[in-house]
């Protein structure tokens, strides 16, 4: 035991399992210098009113930034859709989200436009649910495009984080499995979008 | 039905997801000065935690998606502090110590009390010699008054591994302190 160890009953006392009058006399010594330890114990409440401020100015510049990593990277997405929900077959679909606001700047949008795109030749119809229209299956629906099977949607969504899905036929869910996902709490995943 | 500042922290963060940003000044708010002590006797500095609690809001909306389980947003974003309290004592260890202290003591001879002020100084430079396990968990217990059991439960331990690096950290401030007490 090193020579600044204290006794396993002064950290006893020390953990607030028993207290001074507990320890033997020849400890009371070290126990009073254990207790002189704890009294340089600074409780006294901090309190940080500024950082409210910024952090929520912090946060407002965020969605632009993420909005510009969209608008130059843009991705293609593979969807499976399971063949036994999905007649007759394997589907390929693709999203592509373009950015096609005007010229304002980034910086000073709170709102963008986004082009929700899935290849989903199949398909009968297909919409789309997420956090913007209270994941209602019905209210986003896509508009075949193309006889090939391109099903588009507009949105001017508020700058930010979105979750979503696809719905196609009215029953199956998609994720977008290339985009960021988060469990939805019922067993499934869903898109997570930042603009 | 929950008036706004009283509404849980689940569906803050639910709203925040969806796009209402402004509602993650509620969370703020409600847990800023929570944690801003345990960050300053972590770091030694109310400046510093300042800093380390607003960086650790920030990283906590911009990970929000990952936040699992809405409703313990606070013991997730108490997570992220600690990491970000643990790197910032990586990068300067040395260089806030006499700093940090110093304004401890300021603060105190403005209260009165140089004996107390002299102790606190003493104890929070001996503090940031230990590693910053050991600090944590003196931290934790003397100054936010969490029990073992309450500090195993938030740090995913156990009470056992807790008490060991409590009782070598009683011994390295004692050592620390020899001239103090």
């Amino acid at each position: 035991m090193s020579e600044h160890a204290f006794h396993p009953l002064v950290k006893q006392l020390l953990d607030g399992d028993i207290t001074l009058a507990d320890l033997p006399a020849e400890l009371r010594a070290e126990g009073e210098e254990a207790v002189r330890l704890l009294a340089g114990v600074d409780r006294r409440p901090v309190e940080l009113p500024a950082v409210s401020r910024r952090v929520m100015r912090e946060i407002a510049s965020r969605p632009a930034r993420s909005a510009w990593r969209r608008v130059m990277q843009p991705r293609e997405i593979r969807l499976r859709v399971r063949p036994w929900l999905l007649a007759p077959a394997l589907a390929i679909a693709a999203a592509l989200i373009l950015w096609i606001g005007h010229a304002a700047p980034v910086t000073q949008a709170s709102f963008v436009t986004v082009r929700f795109v899935l290849v989903a030749p199949e398909a009968r119809e297909v919409s789309l649910a997420g956090t913007f229209n209270q994941w209602d299956a019905h209210a986003t629906p896509l508009v075949r495009t193309s006889p090939n099977g391109v099903w588009t949607a507009t949105l001017t969504l508020p700058a930010g984080q979105h979750q979503y899905a696809f719905v196609v036929d009215g029953a199956r869910w998609v994720p977008d499995p290339g985009a960021p996902a988060v469990d939805d709490g019922f067993g499934r995943r869903n898109s997570v979008l930042t603009l | 039905m929950r008036s706004e500042t009283g509404a849980a922290d689940g569906d803050i963060v639910r709203a925040v997801l969806a796009g209402d940003h402004e509602r993650y000044a509620l969370l703020v708010e409600r847990y800023r000065d929570r944690y801003a002590r345990y960050a300053a006797r972590m770091l030694g500095s109310p400046d510093a935690a300042e800093d380390a609690v607003q960086d650790a809001f920030v990283r906590a909306y911009d990970q929000l998606a990952q936040c699992k389980d809405p409703d313990k947003f606070v013991g997730w974003f108490f997570l992220i502090l600690r990491n970000r309290c643990f790197a910032e004592r990586r990068r300067s260890r040395t260089e806030t110590s006499l700093e940090a202290a110093d304004e401890v003591a300021a603060t105190d001879r403005t209260e009165g009390g140089t004996e107390t002020a002299e102790r606190r100084r003493a104890l929070q430079l001996a503090l940031l010699e230990l590693t910053p396990d050991q600090r944590e968990v003196f931290v934790l217990k003397h100054v936010e008054g969490l029990s073992y059991g309450e500090i195993a439960e938030r740090l995913s331990t156990s009470v056992p591994s807790l008490k060991m690096r409590m009782h070598r950290a009683y011994d390295k401030l004692r050592e620390q302190l020899r001239d103090h007490t």
